[in-house]
């Protein structure tokens, strides 16, 4: 059986759910995202053409650029932000975008890292809720 | 400051990095004695962080120490001649009054340790733009972890960053193992530095790298670029290179003791394939040629001008400049700028590469960190070095080859 639960470390708080978005390639959300439309533009990623609003976003870690997380938090301010982000470790950049974002635009975006196991082939091509206070991500069916 | 008694902006910060703090494990929040704002760009932080940014210094916010500033979205002396849009300089101005207002130093140039910021060893800064990180810890021996955009302006109006990360001791021993003592490193330009920075970078991943067989005479000019491409390559924050970071003498100390988890031979092999995977194209003639990511120093100033002295910028390039405001004045003094300009070419003060309009599809730049990220605002981009960077942009054809 499928373990359908994946325990966690929470970053940012509350609770969500949406389609998985998975790359095991690192990212930088400033230079690869375009917080207006939520659409991958870097050609050199892998995820290229993609949206990554409403969904839950896995990349293992995000590389480069501090502005990141202003990125994330206008990301919230134009309503395309992922429904939540997995990580295998979160960086303070992605994590202050949250924090952010809760306090000025009052939306969640629950992240959580450190998980148990690597999700991204569990969750892969299913619908996925993701639990940033009590630090959970339930794999819920295929898609 | 938690509970406002010190005003609402402070509030808003320390709750910010309290936060922040208990995510990480930090022990306690602890001072620091100068801050780089990353996030002073309008076309950076959108208008999201405008908001926040306007909303902190609306409700009392004040810095409480130093805090130098990043580039802006514009250069304030030639953003008309420059083609930016109205709307962005309106937002760009009413950003940069905030941060003044709030006690911003303004610097505007992303290397602010050329110009503007004061840096020692040992000493806790709060500092965001992850080249500056990369040459604060690695050159410097300065602490600082890597902030987040809008952290930055927090831990200014705060004075206080939660203590966390490259703060601490067990934090910054090096874990992984580069030996570059096979290379011709002697003979190595900028563009060099920045592919052996990018290879160890990417490389490192997120672990601590430490580099043995870096000659100790690599100048500011090299390391800079370096870092960059460290910091672009990987998650790169601290990069102990031997002899030269001031905790990292032997590679024993840079290990704190300990045994690497990992040691890699550096070989000009690998320097090549590298360069060769950071340019789409080879043979291409660009239309636009850019030097200054990170800023360029006086000393790279006056080089370019040697270089392009008594020559003249093709008709179907532009070749464009990156400085500070700080740099540019004083190379001003000393007749660099006017050389470049009559050549043809543009100085552009107080901003980015990023923010300049164009429909050009293909760049040329000596720069690591710009030929990395610079696709999703150009279709092709050549990695020359300062040298073949004037030379294309007076007319010589791009070196042919594979990209």
């Amino acid at each position: 059986m499928k373990k359908t639960v994946i325990r966690c470390v929470p970053v940012s708080g509350g609770a969500s759910k949406g389609e998985a978005l998975v790359t095991n390639q690192p990212i930088c959300l400033y230079d690869s995202l375009d917080p207006k439309t939520g659409r991958i533009v870097n050609r050199r990623h892998e995820l290229y053409g993609q949206c990554v609003s409403g969904r839950v976003f896995f990349f293992p870690y995000g590389i480069g650029s501090s502005t990141s997380a202003a990125t994330l938090l206008e990301t919230s301010r134009c309503k395309k932000a992922p429904a939540a982000i997995i990580n295998l470790e979160t960086e303070p950049i992605i994590a202050v975008g949250a924090l952010l974002a809760e306090r000025f635009y009052g939306m969640k975006i629950p992240i959580v890292h450190r998980p148990e196991l690597d999700p991204a082939e569990a969750i892969r091509h299913h619908s996925v809720r993701v639990d940033g206070d009590l630090g959970l991500i339930e794999v819920l069916r295929h898609s | 400051m938690l509970d406002g008694e010190f005003g609402e902006a402070c509030e808003i910060a320390m709750s910010v990095l309290v936060k922040l703090g208990e995510i990480y494990g930090a022990d306690r929040m602890q001072n620091v004695e100068n801050v780089h704002i990353d996030g002073s760009a309008y076309g950076w932080i959108n208008d999201a962080g405008l908001e926040v940014i306007r909303k902190l210094a609306s409700s009392g916010g004040r810095f409480r120490v130093p805090a130098t500033l990043n580039p802006s979205s514009i250069d304030f002396d030639m953003w008309q001649e420059l083609k930016i849009a109205p709307e962005v300089s309106k937002k760009q101005l009413r950003l940069a009054k905030a941060l003044l207002s709030m006690g911003g130093t303004p610097t505007w140039t992303c290397a602010p340790y050329q110009y503007g910021a004061y840096l020692r060893f040992g000493q806790k800064v709060a500092w965001g733009e992850s080249n500056a990180v990369s040459f604060a810890n690695t050159v410097i021996g300065a602490r600082t972890e890597r902030l987040g955009d809008l952290a930055d302006v927090c831990a200014a109006i705060a004075g206080k960053y939660p203590r966390f990360g490259l703060y601490l001791d067990e934090n910054r021993r090096g874990q992984i193992l580069f030996e570059a003592n096979r290379l011709d490193s002697d003979a190595f330009d900028s563009s060099d530095y920045g592919v052996l920075g990018f290879l160890i970078g990417s490389m490192a991943k997120a672990r601590v790298p430490v580099v043995s067989g870096m000659p100790e005479k690599a100048t500011f000019d090299q390391l800079k670029s370096f870092c960059a491409a460290a910091a672009v390559g990987g998650s790169v924050a601290l990069c102990h290179l031997c002899g030269i970071t001031p905790e990292a003498k032997t590679v024993p100390e840079a290990f704190h003791g300990s045994k690497p988890e990992e040691e890699i031979d550096i070989e000009a092999g690998d320097l090549e394939k590298t360069r060769q995977k950071l340019s789409t194209v080879n043979d291409v003639p660009p239309e636009v040629i850019c030097i200054g990511c990170p800023h360029c120093s006086v000393q790279e100033l006056v080089k370019i001008a040697r270089l392009i002295k008594n020559k003249k910028v093709e008709e179907s390039a532009r070749f464009l400049v990156f400085s500070s405001r700080a740099a540019k004045t004083l190379a001003e003094e000393m007749g660099a700028i006017e050389t470049i300009e009559s050549a043809g070419g543009r100085v552009i003060a107080d901003t980015c590469w990023n923010f300049i309009p164009s429909k050009a599809r293909t760049v040329m730049t000596d720069s690591v960190k710009m030929a990395w990220t610079s696709l999703g605002k150009f279709t092709n981009v050549t990695l020359g070095n300062m040298e073949t960077c004037v030379d294309v942009a007076v007319g010589a054809k791009p070196r042919g080859g594979p990209p």
